[in-house]
């Protein structure tokens, strides 16, 4: 214990009496570290959300397919749908992406009915301004980025073209909040028969059914019996979105990671090309050391301790600037690469977390590393006879 | 004579030699040398430039191990002794000043003589005494807690030397010790070699310098010439 804690101190010392390699070196680390655990953090923190949303999401969406895209859905098949065993509820929903040329951007109109209390007490929760009436005609609640595009502020009126270019007039009552921003940025909330106005969808139609089930497990025998009753629709099961969530995001951050291998194969380069570059200096100390009773371990333990020392520092920074990227600064650069998103850009507001996944992840993949390439020129430069110390060259 | 394996022989070479391969190319370095030096022996080894007097020293203080035959130090054949066996051996035996003196720039006086001691957890208190009593003895005192770049050549020498002697070693290694110091320096130099031999530790010098080669207290010059010696002679006796 005595000699690792002296050890330890020697290599601070030896830290700081080689300052200029101990910044570079600390430097590129934490560069490479930051850059490293940006994306894992992203990563992380949008699978996460996208998987608290999945799991909210109806236990079934059904569609209707035709010719391989989404159709329009008769109502009255919710009712033969609510009558199979194991379906709590079905309720046909209006919604749709609807495109405005000017804005050259697609946007979401969704549909709600504002008379139902649900509707508006979940509304209330995640809106800024009044919100919908329960009449609700004529009104609605704009996404974050999509009210910052438009320029429109409470109370404005605009005018978008519904059936026949005919313009539908809805006036503005409430933004959703921040926290929602990554599901409701490009979102245009108003009535149902507003949103059926906009999006051409008439009465006695739906864009999907949400299906609600005593229980997830008869998902997959009541996804059967919907495809019986109904063979051009398209099921989707809540536990298949939300593995879709995970793959796609598993996707984007690998693909990510993987484009930054070659960073992190340039620190490690650089990491070598440091350690055994200044070998003169070093096997000349190593040398001396060896000459004063120092052996090959004590020389290795001394090693480890000054590249885990700096590798610890440079892995608290890195982390502690990709925390700062992603979840003050909100990931710009990246977040882009990770979402994928069209038109308009939600602000981020994650859920800040560090796991301790995410920790050993990039302690793996560039301290460990580090401290290798490290050990080694000095183990090889310790295995030697120390002529070069004896004889001052 | 002593027996190899009592203690008061300090260091005994038997046939040793020592070769480096550079390629294809091979040297040797050291040849077939065997040397006995006993406690309380001052011993000189001179030799031309490349005559293999650093590789020797190395040999004497298990620093450089022989390609064949045997190396004797403070009574245990260190040949065959694994590494931290050797190291620990080593650092109880043998205090070592190098040709350019091996201190380690950005450290004080005193962290450069408690070297020896991190090894081993660090430095106590005795320790601590050691390096004081000496420091003073070698009137560097005041210049305990500088940077040994911050010193001149002669403090630095002195610095060394405190350094080599702070855990009291049987045997004691100077390579060039002189190279830097002027008439005075030197001259204390061999004074202090002197106390040394005196106080029963065997002293080898390695040097070309014949201020020292010719000390009073030199018990014998062992001249080196490609590698190996020639006959060892007492001070005084005619050049060989």
């Amino acid at each position: 214990m005595n000699r690792q804690l002296a050890l330890l101190a020697f290599a601070v010392g030896a830290l700081h009496r080689h300052l200029r390699r101990t910044v570079t070196l600390g430097a590129a680390l934490a560069f490479t570290v930051a850059m490293v655990a940006s994306a894992l953090m992203l990563t992380d923190a949008l699978r996460a959300e996208y998987a608290a949303v999945a799991s909210t999401s109806p236990d079934l969406t059904v569609q209707r397919l035709v010719a391989g895209r989404p159709a329009l859905i008769d109502v009255t098949v919710a009712t033969k749908v609510r009558e199979i065993p194991g379906v709590v509820s079905v309720r046909p929903r209006v919604w749709g992406y609807y495109f405005i040329p000017s804005l050259q951007g697609n946007l979401t109109v969704v549909g709600v009915d504002p008379r139902r209390s649900d509707v508006r007490r979940d509304l209330g929760r995640i809106v800024r301004g009044r919100g919908m009436r329960a009449g609700g005609r004529g009104e609605m609640v704009l996404g974050d980025a999509l009210a910052t595009f438009l320029g429109t502020q409470i109370g404005d009126e605009i005018g978008l073209p519904g059936e026949g270019g005919r313009p539908v007039f809805l006036t503005t009552v409430g933004f959703f909040e921040a926290q929602s921003a990554l599901w409701t940025a490009d979102a245009l909330v108003t009535s149902e028969a507003d949103a059926r106005r906009l999006l051409r969808v008439p009465d006695g139609h739906a864009t999907d059914l949400a299906v609600r089930l005593s229980t997830p497990d008869e998902a997959s025998v009541v996804t059967r019996k919907v495809s019986e009753l109904l063979p051009d629709a398209r099921i989707i099961e809540r536990r298949l979105l939300a593995r879709t969530y995970e793959l796609t995001f598993s996707e984007r951050g690998g693909l990510l990671l993987a484009a930054l291998l070659p960073a992190l194969a340039a620190m490690l380069v650089l990491a070598w090309d440091r350690m055994t570059g200044l070998g003169a200096a070093e096997r000349r100390e190593i040398g001396i050391l060896k000459s004063l009773g120092w052996s090959t371990a004590d020389l290795l333990a001394a090693k480890v301790w000054e590249a885990t020392l700096l590798g610890v520092l440079a892995t608290v920074l890195g982390v502690g600037a990709a925390y700062v990227y992603v979840f003050l600064a909100e990931a710009p650069g990246l977040s882009d690469v990770l979402l994928g998103w069209s038109s308009f850009y939600p602000p981020l507001d994650l859920r800040p977390t560090v796991t301790g996944t995410q920790v050993l992840t990039i302690v793996s993949a560039s301290v460990v590393p580090f401290v290798a390439l490290s050990v080694v020129p000095a183990w090889r430069a310790a295995s030697a006879d120390p002529d070069s110390a004896l004889r001052g060259t | 004579m002593t027996a190899v394996g009592d203690a008061e022989v300090a260091i005994e070479l038997r046939s040793a030699t020592k070769r480096y391969r550079d390629g294809e190319r091979e040297h040797v370095v050291v040849r077939e040398v065997s040397l006995r030096i006993e406690r309380g022996r001052w011993v000189v080894v001179r030799g031309p430039s490349g005559s293999g007097k650093t590789t020797l020293l190395g040999l004497m203080g298990g620093l450089v191990r022989p390609t064949s035959g045997d190396v004797w130090l403070a009574g245990k054949s260190i040949v065959h002794l694994r590494d931290h066996h050797l190291a620990a051996h080593r650092r109880a035996s043998v205090g070592m000043v190098m040709q350019d003196l091996g201190l380690l720039p950005g450290l004080s006086v005193v962290d450069n003589a408690l070297l020896p001691l991190v090894p081993t957890g660090g430095a106590r208190s005795e320790h601590l005494a050691r390096v004081a009593e000496l420091t003073a003895r070698f009137g560097i005192a005041d210049k305990r807690d500088v940077r040994v770049e911050r010193m001149s050549g002669g403090e630095r020498q002195r610095a060394a030397l405190v350094r080599a002697l702070v855990l009291d070693p049987p045997v004691v290694l100077l390579d060039e010790p002189s190279a830097h110091l002027d008439a005075e320096r030197t001259a204390e130099l061999v004074r202090l070699l002197g106390e040394l031999r005196a106080g029963g530790k065997a002293v080898v010098v390695a040097t070309h310098d014949e201020r020292v080669a010719g000390a009073e207290g030199v018990d014998r010059v062992v001249t080196l010439k490609d590698g190996t010696t020639e006959a060892a002679r007492a001070p005084g006796e005619g050049k060989e």
